[in-house]
């Protein structure tokens, strides 16, 4: 059977729906040796500030069950560099790119946005509104559905390119912040990244990560991602969603569909194995194949009740 | 550019080593090469729980029919390294190496090479061993450990370092076998007396490693360390496995490293 895997979120095309997650797949071109971006969906960025960032310190990362709880703090090489290293080759490769943006404060992000404006080869923006490994910036604007409307609005103000908006599952009302990044402008919206977690070493008596908490990933929070995924698609049925959580198989991506993404990001898996990603795709298309789906976009919010 | 993927291994063989550690060897189906110093990912098993692979220096890679066999020495410290103590032989993994930089094993001056290693940071030095060996490099062995009983795989240490005419040096902190204390202070006890070395490379617990740098800060000794940070993707992407160097950046070990020249760390390294 020939299976189509091409997708869209909203206006955009993709040639099938797996893309990797940000902060899994470097700026784009640094597992070409394993995975060659170009095969994918497309890849997400790691989240990238107007100057490079350290990070924070270490332990930064720790294994808990079927997941993983990591601290990293937004290290990154800054948009300048990006912009001037990575975006020509991913260009030249022709590679779906999607920049995940983070500023300690609104203009921040706005400087970010401005800066890439610069150059061809962008095809999104996602607003990295749900960071929970970073004292300023991030989480905090993906909270209040006021501060988050106002953010996007700007964002949206700034480039007529598309812009998600990348959710954060530690927001009180998830639907009420999901509403407010659509009515700032967002063509999409991206969930869920990272729930706050934490790991105890009961032995030395301390918090294991540097930072006391973390953000949670991995299989452990695939069925919190997908209910969010189907409780969004519920009350915004006409929002285009790129759904991310714990996704490490083609049938899982197929869940992600059914409950009504466009596309997904595969991000712990690519942790796990670098060549995760193209699997994953190659995988879904085997799914479709077996179970009579002609059209992967079939799929997208298939549930039959 | 090279296409590169995961490796599917099988467990080969497994010994005792310590009542704590052992001795994997896994074959693979195509050919391996890598340099002492350098890294693999590997598997605990199928399942999704433990999600993340463990790091493990590599102690050897030798040809086997159209493939390889890539040796590892491995202490059970938690449930990955106890899932891998208890596999049935036979078993399948799957395995990402070489990974990282090795140690420089060049030599130059007509100075021997000191390698030196604490524990079960063993396995990168003893496969510098007998790749000198094999070469016939000179280089005298520092092989330390809190007992004897851990003192990891001394006869192949011994014939080794018998090959190019070095000397073996046993050290435990306890004093059950060779000389007492730790083996850094074996290292600085010959500097003291006026050998001289080209370079040495370590491999072991941080303390050891630190202990080796601020040596080679106060008598002029380039030293190269293994790091051993956790490591959650292996290749560079993750960031969680970053040691700061003298410049102030973070860097990936995996990626950068494990190997390090210790006057590129932190000060703090050798403060």
């Amino acid at each position: 059977m020939n299976v189509s895997l091409r997708t869209h979120v909203g206006d955009l095309a993709l040639q099938n729906p797996v893309m990797a997650a940000s902060g899994t797949f470097g700026y784009g071109l640094d597992l070409v040796e394993f995975c060659p971006p170009e095969r994918l969906g497309g890849v997400v960025t790691k989240g990238l500030s107007p100057k490079p960032r350290r990070g924070n310190p270490t332990p930064r990362i720790v294994e808990t069950a079927a997941g993983m709880i990591n601290a990293i703090g937004l290290q990154n090489i800054g948009v300048e560099a990006f912009c001037r290293d990575a975006l020509p080759e991913l260009r030249r490769r022709n590679v779906l790119v999607v920049v995940n943006v983070f500023g300690e404060t609104q203009d921040a992000y706005l400087e970010v946005i401005t800066r890439c404006e610069r150059d061809e080869g962008i095809a999104a923006y996602e607003l990295n509104v749900s960071c929970p490994n970073v004292t300023a910036g991030g989480m905090e604007f993906g909270h209040d559905a006021g501060t988050l409307m106002s953010l996007v609005a700007r964002c949206r103000a700034s480039t007529s390119r598309r812009l998600w908006v990348k959710l954060s599952p530690n927001a009180p009302y998830l639907v009420d912040t999901a509403r407010a990044a659509v009515d700032g402008g967002a063509d999409a919206l991206s969930l869920i990244n990272t729930l706050r977690a934490m790991a105890i070493d009961a032995v030395a008596r301390r918090p294991v990560l540097a930072t006391r908490c973390g953000g949670l990933s991995g299989p452990a929070i695939k069925p919190i991602a997908l209910r969010m995924v189907d409780e969004v698609h519920r009350a915004l049925p006409a929002v285009p969603l790129v759904g991310i959580g714990g996704i490490e198989s083609g049938r899982d991506v197929a869940e992600f569909l059914l409950a009504g993404a466009s596309a997904v990001q595969v991000g712990t898996a690519i942790v796990r194995d670098p060549t995760a990603a193209l699997r994953i795709a190659g995988e879904l298309e085997a799914f479709c194949a077996a179970h009579g789906v002609a059209d992967v976009t079939e799929l997208i919010g298939g549930l039959t009740c | 550019m090279i296409a590169r993927h995961d490796l599917p291994v099988r467990v080969i063989a497994r010994s005792e080593l310590s009542p704590t550690c052992f001795r994997l060897e896994l074959v693979t189906g195509e050919p391996v090469s890598a340099a002492p110093g350098q890294f693999g990912m590997l598997t605990c098993g199928d399942g999704l729980d433990p999600l993340l692979r463990r790091a493990f220096s590599l102690a050897g890679v030798r040809p086997h029919e159209n493939g390889a066999i890539v040796e590892m020495l491995i202490k059970e410290v938690g449930r990955g390294t106890g899932l891998l103590h208890h596999l049935p032989l036979g078993a399948a993994l799957r395995l990402l190496a070489p990974l990282g930089n090795g140690f420089t094993l060049a030599d130059g001056s007509g100075d021997r090479l000191a390698l030196v290693a604490g524990g079960i940071g063993l396995p990168p030095v003893l496969f510098a061993a007998e790749q000198l060996a094999a070469r016939n490099v000179a280089f005298d062995l520092y092989l330390g450990a809190a007992s004897s009983a851990e003192l990891l795989e001394v006869g192949r240490c011994r014939s080794a370092v018998e090959v190019v005419g070095g000397e073996l040096v046993l050290a435990t902190d306890d004093g059950s076998r060779g000389e007492a204390g730790f083996v850094t202070a074996a290292v600085e006890r010959r500097l003291a007396a006026g050998r001289r070395y080209l370079r040495a490379l370590a491999c072991g617990p941080t303390p050891m490693l630190a202990a080796l740098a601020r040596l080679g800060a106060t008598r002029g000794l380039e030293v190269e360390l293994s790091l051993e940070e956790p490591m959650a993707c292996g290749v560079g992407v993750c960031l969680g496995c970053v040691v700061e160097l003298e410049d102030g950046r973070f860097v990936p070990t995996c990626k950068e490293g494990p190997v390090f020249a210790a006057s590129r760390l932190a000060a703090r390294w050798r403060a």
